[in-house]
């Protein structure tokens, strides 16, 4: 079940480039070591060995980044990322927030994966993904670090979100010039994908305006067992015992996964239909043991009368972003960058 | 897998390894390429350094820890019983592991690790023995996770407040409450010692660390959602700055003056920072020279003891510094300590502690202490000296005092200090926020390195702050010190006092004094030249020494300090490479780093 026969090892091996598959192996090993049996973390370990880099106000490729504590109340941070023009090498610290100037430029609201409980806006995994964003997108990039579980359950890391959606939507500095409004994505990948969801559910309701949601292998979930479930348990990285570990560590503490923060189209969901949702990007990794539970969120937002894009890859593992060196990552970028593109 | 696209973060990575070449000596990229085969350029930029060649037999080994972690009691082992070192080198983090677990649950003393349960060892069980190999070709090293003991030996006061002191005569033991009267209780020993500690062996010590993508610095940077004054405020602080720089004075002063007004509208940290280095730059375009750093000293004591208790800096750096000289220390019979600023010797009790609680009984300890003359000449190190003795003669620790007094550590010579073979007597050389005084004086600090190495010590332990303040720029200088006394600030206005209090004030002042030499002084004079790890750590690497990894155990008990101690909880531990840096939020502000004598070096 956890994967600890030779057949399993070796078929995770055979669909990934070898220093992916190191990689994520890295993170299965080290992510077993701080989940404890009693839901208990090991905040601390995981800490230390998460490598994190710091934002950097020197323009490295192109982009720079520096971190703001949007609320001092719960120290919430954010790390924005820029393009640097192109004349200056060193943006100054009043350069920072300087308004951005083209007609139109997308800002993405990023949400870091790692299934509500792992990783940081200074991970260095994210914060390569999110400068390649970045360049890709021709937009600046706001990573959001949000509060995680289990020492912060459900509704935190939402409520995280929707503060930084709301502080984004009101810089002045960040409007595009054409209607002096904040162009705003959600992005986000794992847990992110899910909390893109329902902060773009929150935005709704509220009449803040997104533009466009994307979803890389959003974590989604349910009480019954799917068939990819069972059939890709322990296969590519991944077990069913972790996944239903993050779940009882983040939702609410009596509640299954049935609750709607998991399963929003199930059976204690919440249809979005005749409300004004975002169009949706969801991209799925055929490998990825919930991708029928990420199919079946996209199929919900498409029986709503909702603007989705589906992605499927049917030989992508979870994680397959995190390195650009194979073809699902590129394809990802391509659908990504014309998603975004102000000629959609 | 087609890789038909090739990504330019490679080229990135590439470009970064061949400019790294400072002049000063080899670098460790360097060596690295030399090594035969080149690192993952992917997994580089993300945070692992592994060469490619190594690439399938980490894979290998990733598989058989795996099929060796079937069972949840073999992960829970790692997680709880071991000590992690340098999650960057993989190669080694998984080695060692395996190590560990093919070692389960044997005792053999001869070998160079053993393992132990913290709570077993807790509850009176035969104390385990710890052995360190420094060996450049040992691959994995255990050491037993003590960590109750160094937390509660922590002072939050004055170890030995003044008034208890003078009648002690009489007392037969010297209550510690390190723990001072305005934090919690200390807590029961099984709590701070729950079951996950973190802990495993660790691969050696080698040089090998991870630069981070970037050979160029780094500029990190916190900002608390500014207002528009912070900004303009900021923005007229830098205009004065660059106008001093060209000798424009009139305009200069000018705007020191409008940064006056605006940093009156500010309130908190932004303000406060504002108003020092406004004023540090009128003496710097006035020619005002400060007070003479020096003779302030005892005064700058004074201010240091303030800052000590009003935010976790200094204590960070005693602690994180106390648990790699304990390390180091594991075996030896006779250790010897040379503290290159004794000041309030505020480290050292904690320390003595801990080796009297060490397993097998406390080695005789002995304490060299230097400072500067006092102006008064009274001998402020005799007096640190003695209360340190009996502190140490309470507590049953074998202790010797020997005091130094040096204008400048480039005025040492190892044979000054009667130093005993390495055989007798282990010797830990430790620097807090020393060694960046030298960097004004040509030759400086390459004669201390040398005679550090003279002293052949066990381990050097190195704290300094994270910045570069010492670029010849000085709009550079003003910047980088800009951003960072504007995080320290912050960080001091989050720390849960209430606004003036005196610590907070005095607090404030003793950081005020460091921004004064940094924006107003040159020269000799400029004392607080800091530098970032970065640098120190090529300085050191080309020096002959090589790093000593700090591990998941100072880390997990600096982040609890932390916790302890701190009022708000900005506050972060990072791992770096081996080293451990705190910092405020996103922003490290202090980097404790550990050495030894690179392999055959040690003759010299």
């Amino acid at each position: 079940m956890a994967g600890s026969n030779g057949v399993n090892l070796n078929e995770s091996k055979r669909v990934v480039p070898l220093n992916t598959w190191v990689l994520i192996s890295n993170f299965k090993l080290a992510y077993n070591l701080l989940r404890r049996p009693d839901g208990t973390f090991n905040r601390h370990l995981a800490e230390f060995l998460d490598r994190k880099v710091p934002a950097n106000a020197n323009p490295v490729d192109g982009v720079f980044s520096f971190d703001v504590i949007i609320d001092r109340g719960t120290g919430l941070l954010t790390r924005i990322y820029r393009l640097a023009d192109a004349q200056e090498s060193q943006p100054n610290i009043v350069d920072l927030e300087k308004p951005v100037n083209s007609e139109v430029v997308p800002v993405i609201i990023f949400f870091h994966g790692g299934s509500f409980a792992h990783s940081s806006s200074n991970s260095a995994i994210y914060d390569t993904l999110c400068r390649r964003l970045v360049g890709l997108c021709k937009a600046v990039v706001v990573s959001v670090n949000y509060r995680r579980a289990p020492e912060y359950r459900y509704p935190c890391a939402y409520d995280d979100g929707w503060t930084a959606l709301k502080w984004v939507s009101s810089r002045t500095w960040l409007q595009s010039k054409k209607d002096s409004k904040v162009n705003i994505y959600l992005a986000g990948d794992s847990s992110g994908g899910n909390i893109v969801h329902h902060v773009a559910s929150r935005a709704v309701e509220s009449g803040i305006d997104v533009l466009g949601n994307i979803l890389l292998n959003p974590m989604f979930g349910g009480q019954e067992r799917t068939e990819s479930e069972k059939r890709l348990d322990g296969k590519y990285f991944v077990t069913l015992q972790d996944r239903d570990w993050y779940w009882r560590a983040f939702l609410p503490e009596r509640e299954d996964r049935d609750h709607p923060a998991c399963n929003p189209f199930g059976p204690k969901g919440k249809s979005l239909e005749g409300m004004k949702f975002p169009k949706s990007l969801v991209v799925v990794a055929g490998l990825d043991l919930v991708h029928d539970r990420q199919l079946a969120y996209a199929e919900g937002l498409k029986k709503a009368g909702q603007d989705v894009k589906l992605l499927y890859l049917e030989q992508a593992t979870i994680g397959f972003y995190l390195l650009p060196n194979n073809n699902h990552f590129h394809a990802v970028m391509d659908e990504i960058s014309e998603f975004v593109s102000p000629n959609c | 897998m087609k890789r038909d696209h090739q990504e330019t973060i490679g080229k990135k990575a590439e470009s970064s390894s061949s400019s790294v070449d400072t002049g000063k000596g080899k670098s460790w990229f360097e060596d690295d390429q030399d090594a035969g085969g080149g690192m993952d350029e992917l997994l580089a930029v993300l945070g692992y350094k592994i060469k490619s060649s190594d690439m399938a037999d980490v894979a290998q080994k990733l598989e058989q820890l795996e099929m060796v972690l079937g069972s949840e009691d073999g992960i829970s082992h790692l997680a709880s019983d071991t000590v992690h070192y340098n999650p960057s080198d993989l190669s080694g983090w998984v080695q060692s592991m395996l190590s560990e677990c093919n070692n389960l649950p044997s005792t053999d003393l001869d070998s160079s690790f053993l393992l132990s349960s913290n709570r077993d060892s807790l509850l009176g069980q035969p104390p385990a023995i710890t052995s360190l190999d420094f060996s450049s070709n040992s691959h994995s090293k255990v050491f037993t996770d003590d960590s109750e003991y160094d937390l509660r030996a922590i002072p939050g006061v004055a170890a030995f407040p003044q008034q208890e002191f003078d009648r002690s005569n009489d007392r037969k033991r010297m209550k510690l409450t390190p723990i001072g009267s305005n934090i919690a209780p200390a807590p029961s020993a099984n709590s701070l010692q729950s079951p996950t500690a973190s802990s495993t062996s660790s691969s050696s010590p080698q040089a090998m660390a991870v630069s981070g993508t970037l050979s160029e610095p780094t500029r990190p940077i916190v900002l608390i959602d500014s207002q528009e004054t912070g900004v303009r405020l900021v923005h007229t602080l830098l205009a004065c700055a660059k106008e001093t720089q060209e000798e424009n004075l009139e305009l200069a002063d000018a705007l020191v003056k409008r940064i006056g007004l605006l940093a009156a509208s500010q309130t908190g940290a932004m303000r406060k920072v504002a108003t020092y280095f406004a004023e540090a730059l009128a003496r710097r375009i006035y020619k005002i020279s400060p007070q003479d750093y020096r003779l302030d000293s005892s005064c700058l004591d004074t201010l240091e003891m303030h800052f000590y208790e009003t935010c976790p800096y200094l204590k960070f750096a005693h602690f994180t510094a106390n648990q790699a000289i304990l390390e180091a220390f594991a075996n030896a019979s006779r250790v010897h300590v040379i503290d290159f600023g004794l000041k309030q010797g505020m480290q050292w009790p904690a320390l003595i502690q801990a080796l009297a609680l060490r397993p097998g009984g406390p080695p005789a300890f002995r304490l060299t202490g230097i400072g500067p003359p006092q102006p008064d000449n009274t001998d402020a190190l005799q007096q640190v000296g003695w209360k340190l003795a009996q502190l140490a003669r309470t507590i049953g620790v074998e202790f010797e005092f020997r005091g130094f007094v040096a204008n400048s550590l480039a005025d040492l010579d190892a044979e000054m200090l009667g130093l005993l073979p390495p055989e007798v007597e282990a010797v830990a050389v430790n620097s807090v926020f020393e060694l960046h005084r030298l960097l004004g004086r040509p030759g400086g600090i390459d004669k201390v390195l040398g005679c550090i190495k003279a002293m052949r010590p066990k381990i050097v332990t190195v704290v300094e702050q994270e910045a570069n303040h010492n670029s010849p720029v000085f709009l550079d200088r003003f910047t980088e010190a800009l951003h960072y006394y504007s995080s320290l600030f912050d960080s001091l206005e989050g720390s849960g006092l209430t606004p003036r209090s005196q610590d907070l004030l005095m607090s404030e002042l003793y950081l005020g004094r460091h921004i004064c030499n940094v924006v107003a002084c040159e020269g000799a004079d400029r004392v607080e030249r800091h530098e970032t790890l970065a640098q120190w750590r090529t300085r050191l690497d080309s020096a002959g020494f090589d790093p000593v990894h700090l591990g998941s155990n100072a880390f997990k008990q600096a982040s609890m300090l932390l916790a302890l101690f701190a009022g708000g909880d900005g506050y972060r531990v990072e791992e770096n490479n081996g080293c451990l840096m705190l910092g405020w939020h996103t922003r490290p502000l202090i980097a404790t780093s550990a050495w030894q004598l690179a392999a055959g070096d040690s003759q010299q």
